[in-house]
């Protein structure tokens, strides 16, 4: 019975899906995914990188942004914990901003924001994460990752080097975007491309990973090299503007403490974070 | 046989030539008509290179800044204002609806064009800023159309809890919510404004939808215009033909001048457009322009054809007599109207230039056709239609009341000269004092009349809001990379050490720290090295190496380098450029100059980095009013700046200081477009910085369609006035010449002189502003006056020469010479009356002005004229001597000399911008060494030899 379920289900998929359908190495769109969410965003148990962001607008005025980003994950897949420290422009040296991620559907991530002048320790409310990171073009949900189960996920093309998901958000009022797709390279499962579709179908976002290097580090005192991308661009196309970002000084499992990622340590932010 | 007399035989024997000529003329310059380019942007008033226009669009392009379209939502009826469900739902749906208005850019492949969607401002599309509680909330207004009352008021606490929106996007008593769409080019404003009004047609609802804004006024007005073209110069046309017939009765006839004024027309804008210029505001009034000049002669000929007639002496004597008795003072009357308008091509206007070189161009080519053609056109009416026409025939000369009327005038003239004169000059007083009265002032939005949409919605909106006019006030400081405080190394040390003994408490290890710097400083690499920067860039290097050594351990001297590396880089070896606009300083001079300007209801609302600063300032900390200010250093300034950039539109920031903080723009909302305004707060601006000296090297300048409107009215003003000035000079030579005496020329003056003080002195008493088509119209009073006075002169001079008696002159004068006037005003003063009609207000007023023009230059051409002459009877026809050289006459030739002198200095100032001290001196020396050459001259031998001849 089961098997000619089994049998009955995967003839209609045949006779209603694309080419690839039958190709026995194409995983599920939901493992493919899952996998290059945890490429992009999970590689490690935790990590730490100095970013250097050059936002450059329609007109070729620039600005530039150095900071230090630690991270560590609770589980793969799961929640995660953010601690980013600036650097530069002098002026907000020292600024900080803490997120405690949750993926669960029903529980808003937790965010911190210390301005070191104003001396200002503020919660920043449980709203929209999709506003812009610090002046640049990324926006908050670019840099910590955008929750699976908010989308509604798709494959729409199948490459010899790629899979392309498409997006649909499930509450579409929360998000400018009508859809977004992602282009995913099939041997590493890195996110390599995703462009950003209005309600017109117009494109008018793209983020790109520039560079992948294999970063080596020691798991469970193994050898290991994690794929890591060491430098994204992200082009919107409405305002003219592009932002670079370029991770340096990449780190994994460097045994970052738990107690790290508390309201204590935003005044006065642990060594890891600064050098 | 005199050349003009050639000239008309020629016509009339080769009739059918002349007219194949013309027609091809015509044909010809008229094929060039549908390449025509449409101009209707006021901002080319001023050419293309001036400072102010660069700076416009430097500034713009600096700033992001677009020209807009305001799109205004009212609502009376509701409770809550336009802050209900409803309201709320169709302005999202109109939001929506107008992000949609883009096009393919016809210019740039691949791109799009018209609103700009990303800088529109609509309640769904911006952010909404909230704190308090150690809690900040960024999130967007108005995410969705709100489904009850409750959420619609909680859109409108937000809004209005927002300075940066209170006034410019929501009205403070919450009735009216205004939509701002920018555009990639404001020449696309007429069709946004179409596409918005066919959505809010089919949209519903009882609230009142407005779209102003100077972009849509000024586009709109462009294509209003070219419909109005279509209708009244034709209007004209017919309502000038219709009045041509009722005075000369004969259908064929009347239609020659309508031939005339069509051929010059077309001929005219057709040379226009072939030579590449395009159809701007001014030069579609071409035609309106040159109907009533291109008829008048016509009527004249008409007129006393009409009069000689007779079957007996039949048309071809008949004509030939007319053009004989009215070629000289035709010539006359067109190169002195040609004069007056060509002289417009010194104003610095380039379409006023184009404008007046090309109305010259056009009467000339009238005044060929009426010389060459009409005499051609009487000869192809056979006699027998003519056998009912003339006066002769009519024997009207008892029954008309125009004879009747005329002829009183005449025998009043003469009776009383003295009165009449001074009665015309306590006119003329009044006049003066109405002039000095004169408001120079103009407004693209009230080029509409009251009740056209545009100007209800600019009254309606400018009710509700802070304005809907935008100017940019851009300040700027210079801040070069400056050296350290200086670069000896025990100051820079001493600073170094009082440094770390302030941060002890917190970093226990600052003072090693800084012995470990200051090492770096004093050693022998560094200072080998020659300029700043690149000391700089050696310090940071070795302060890397160093921290990097610092073993986990002695964390806490590592928090001490780090904090003593950055004061040495940021404040020591000045690192951080300075960066102005972050200044707190800096930002409360702006605020103070805001806060003048909106105390004073000048502005009503401005927008700064300074009022960013403050709110952003506010929702980190309590939320509460006090904390509405700007924090005390540029550190807290630059955190607030940054939070403003975490929002979803970082961008809006750099449309108020770019983002090296060198430049702000305080972005002025106006409730009146008047330059009257523009001007006045620009004025208050100055004495604001004069007399509050601000941060020093802070400059200011001005940007957006509002000042620029300014700008050139300022060089319209002035350049008009200088122009009429050329061209009453350049009159009055060509008059005395044709006259042969500086007295003539000046009585010829008389008129005109009085018609253009009397009408100027109106619009002073009455209020009237002196706006662009008020400016343009004295050139065509000068064309008009002088005309009447030339003919008038010219024929009282040939009949004194008969007569030798003024009392029997007058007689004559007042018969055939006066009725060519009069039915020459009435024609052309009543032929524009339709124009009154046009929805435009500057049609109404060339309608109204040329009606008062001919009106009043009529009038007093003959009440003034024969006045004088009466007066002066024995001066101006003293027994002539035979005609000499003007050369002969020395008090000419000085007169003269002077005129041309002064004209050569009027132009050298407005070309070569000489002042007018230079000029006196040129003026100096030219004039004493032409008068001695016309000394010189009028005791040449060839002189001597006329005198003895005479004796």
């Amino acid at each position: 019975m089961k098997m000619t379920m089994t049998l009955l289900f995967s003839f209609f998929i045949s006779l209603s899906s694309p080419a690839w359908a039958a190709e026995p190495d194409v995983p599920s769109v939901d493992e493919i995914v899952s996998q290059a969410n945890i490429m992009a965003y999970y590689q490690g148990r935790d990590g730490k990188s100095t970013v250097s962001m050059k936002i450059t607008d329609k007109n070729d005025n620039v600005r530039t942004r150095e900071f230090i980003i630690l991270r560590k994950n609770d589980q793969p897949g799961g929640d995660q914990k953010y601690f980013v420290y600036f650097l530069q422009p002098p002026d907000v040296r020292k600024m900080v901003f803490m997120v405690h991620k949750h993926v669960a559907a029903d529980k808003d991530d937790d965010r911190w924001l210390y301005l070191p002048s104003l001396d200002l320790v503020n919660r920043i409310a449980a709203s929209d994460k999709r506003t812009s990171f610090v002046g640049s073009d990324f926006l908050y949900e670019d840099v910590s990752g955008r929750g699976l189960e908010e989308d509604r996920h798709e494959l729409i093309e199948v490459t010899d080097e790629s899979f392309v998901v498409k997006n649909v958000p499930k509450n579409p009022e929360s998000v400018e975007f009508a859809y977004f797709t992602v282009t995913i390279d099939r041997t590493t499962y890195m996110p390599m491309k995703m462009e950003y579709f209005d309600k017109h179908d117009k494109l008018y976002r793209t983020i790109e990973s520039r560079t992948v290097k294999n970063i080596k580090a020691e798991e469970d005192g193994e050898e290991v090299e994690y794929p890591t991308v060491t430098e994204s661009v992200v082009k919107d196309l409405r305002t003219g503007s592009t932002t670079e970002m370029i991770f340096s000084k990449v780190q994994y499992n460097i045994g970052i403490e738990d107690s790290i990622f508390t309201e204590r340590y935003l005044r006065r932010p642990p060594r890891e974070a600064m050098r | 046989m005199e050349l003009k007399d050639k000239i008309v035989s020629f016509s009339i024997d080769h009739y059918k030539l002349v007219t194949w000529v013309m027609v091809l003329f015509t044909v010809a310059c008229g094929a060039m008509i549908p390449l025509i380019r449409v101009d209707t942007d006021p901002e080319n008033m001023l050419s293309s290179d001036e400072p102010v226009r660069i700076f416009h669009n430097e500034t713009k392009q600096r700033f992001n800044l677009s020209d807009m379209v305001v799109l205004g939502v009212v609502n009376e009826h509701h409770e809550y204002g336009v802050f209900n469900p409803d309201t709320l739902r169709r302005i999202y749906e109109l939001t929506e609806f107008a992000k949609t208005l883009q096009w393919d850019d016809p210019e740039h492949e691949g791109r799009q064009a018209g609103v700009i969607e990303v800088d529109m401002i609509a309640p769904s599309l911006i952010d909404h800023i909230e704190g308090g509680g150690g809690v900040v909330r960024f999130e967007w207004l108005m995410p969705r159309p709100p489904q009850t009352q409750q959420e619609a008021l909680e859109i409108r606490d937000k809004a209005m809890s927002n300075q940066l929106l209170r006034g410019t996007m929501v009205s403070e008593d919450g009735r009216a919510l205004m939509l701002l769409l920018p555009l990639t080019d404001k020449h696309l404003s007429y069709r946004v404004y179409s596409a918005l009004n066919k959505k809010i047609a089919e949209i519903g609802g009882d609230e009142e939808y407005h779209i102003t804004g100077l972009p849509v006024a000024e586009d709109t007005f462009g294509v209003e215009m070219f419909i109005q073209m279509a209708i009244s110069a034709p209007l004209a046309m017919v309502t000038i033909f219709l009045l041509m017939l009722l005075f000369f009765r004969k259908l064929v006839l009347v239609i020659s001048p309508m031939i005339v004024a069509m051929v010059s027309v077309i001929s005219t804008m057709g040379l226009l457009i072939g030579f590449g210029f395009p159809v701007h505001i001014m030069s579609s009034m071409i035609p309106i322009f040159l109907m009533p000049i291109a008829v008048v002669d016509s009527v004249h000929i008409l007129s006393e054809f009409f009069d000689r007639y007779t079957p007996q002496k039949g048309r071809r004597q008949s004509i030939l007599e007319v053009v004989h008795a009215l070629f000289v003072p035709m010539l006359y009357t067109s190169l002195t109207s040609a004069a007056g308008f060509l002289s417009l091509a010194l104003t610095p206007i380039p379409p006023v230039q184009v404008f007046g070189v090309y109305v010259a161009v056009g009467i000339l080519i009238a005044w060929l056709f009426t010389v060459t053609f009409v005499p051609a056109y009487v000869m192809m009416i056979p006699d027998q239609r003519l056998a009912d026409f003339g006066m002769a025939v009519r024997h009207e000369v008892k029954q008309n009341w125009l004879t009747r009327i005329l002829h009183r005038t005449g025998r009043l003239t003469s009776r009383a000269a003295g009165p009449i004169v001074a009665v015309l000059i306590l006119v003329t007083g009044g006049a003066v004092y109405g002039i000095t009265h004169i408001r120079i002032n103009d407004n693209p939005v009230k080029w509409f009349s009251k009740s056209h949409p545009i100007r209800q919605a600019d009254i309606a909106l400018n009710e509700h809001f802070g304005g809907t006019y935008m100017a940019y006030l851009v300040l700027s400081m210079e801040a070069e990379g400056k050296d350290p405080v200086s670069d000896s190394v025990r100051t820079m040390a001493a600073a170094i050490r009082d440094k770390a003994k302030a941060i002890q408490h917190e970093y226990p290890k600052a003072q090693s720290a800084a012995e470990e710097i200051v090492g770096i400083l004093d050693s022998e690499p560094f200072r080998n090295i020659g300029d700043w920067p690149d000391r700089l860039d050696y310090f940071s290097e070795m302060a890397n190496e160093k921290m990097d050594a610092i073993p986990e351990a002695e964390d806490a001297l590592f928090y001490a380098w780090d904090e003593m590396a950055s004061f040495v880089k940021d404040k020591v070896l000045q690192r951080s450029f300075r960066e102005p606009f972050k200044d707190p300083e800096v930002l409360h001079y702006m605020s103070g100059l805001q806060k003048h300007l909106e105390d004073l209801g000048l502005a009503g609302k401005s927008n700064s980095a300074a009022d960013v600063v403050k709110k952003v300032h506010q929702e980190l900390t309590d939320g509460s009013e006090a904390n509405f200010k700007i924090p005390a250093s540029q550190e807290m300034v630059s955190e607030c700046l940054l939070q403003y950039q975490q929002s979803h539109r970082p961008h809006d920031l750099w449309r108020l200081v770019t983002m090296d903080y060198q430049h702000a723009n305080i972005w002025l909302q106006l409730t009146s477009g008047d330059n009257r305004d523009m001007e006045r707060v620009a004025e208050v601006v100055d004495t604001y910085i004069l007399d509050n000296p601000p941060p020093a090297g802070m400059e200011h300048r001005w940007a957006g369609l509002t000042y620029i409107n300014i700008v050139w009215q300022d060089k319209m003003v002035w350049g008009m006035g200088q122009s009429f000035l050329g061209s009453f000079l350049v009159v009055f030579i060509m008059m005395s010449l044709l006259f042969r005496s500086p007295l003539w020329g000046l009585l010829c003056m008389v008129p005109l002189t009085i018609t253009i003080a009397v009408i100027y002195g109106i619009i002073g008493l009455v209020g009237k502003d002196y706006d662009m088509p008020v400016a343009v119209l004295s050139a065509l009073t000068l064309g008009m006056a002088v005309d009447f006075a030339i003919h008038f002169l010219q024929r009282s001079r040939d009949l004194y020469a008969q007569n030798r008696s003024w009392e029997k002159v007058t007689v004559e004068m007042f018969g055939e010479p006066a009725r060519a006037i009069s039915r020459n005003v009435l024609v052309i003063a009543i032929g524009f009356l339709p124009l009154l009609a046009a929805p435009l207000v500057p049609y109404k007023t060339v309608g109204i002005f040329l009606c008062a023009i001919m009106a009043l230059s009529g009038i007093v051409t003959l009440l003034a004229l024969p006045a004088f002459m009466k007066l002066g009877e024995k001066r101006l026809f003293r027994p002539k001597a035979a005609p000499t050289g003007p050369g002969c006459n020395c008090g000419f030739c000085i007169v003269l000399s002077i005129a041309v002198v002064v004209l050569i200095a009027l132009n050298l100032h407005q070309y070569w911008h000489m002042g007018v001290t230079r000029l006196t001196w040129i003026s100096l020396i030219l004039v004493p060494l032409l008068a001695l050459t016309c000394g010189i001259l009028s005791r040449r031998k060839a002189c001597k030899m006329i005198e003895e001849n005479k004796t």
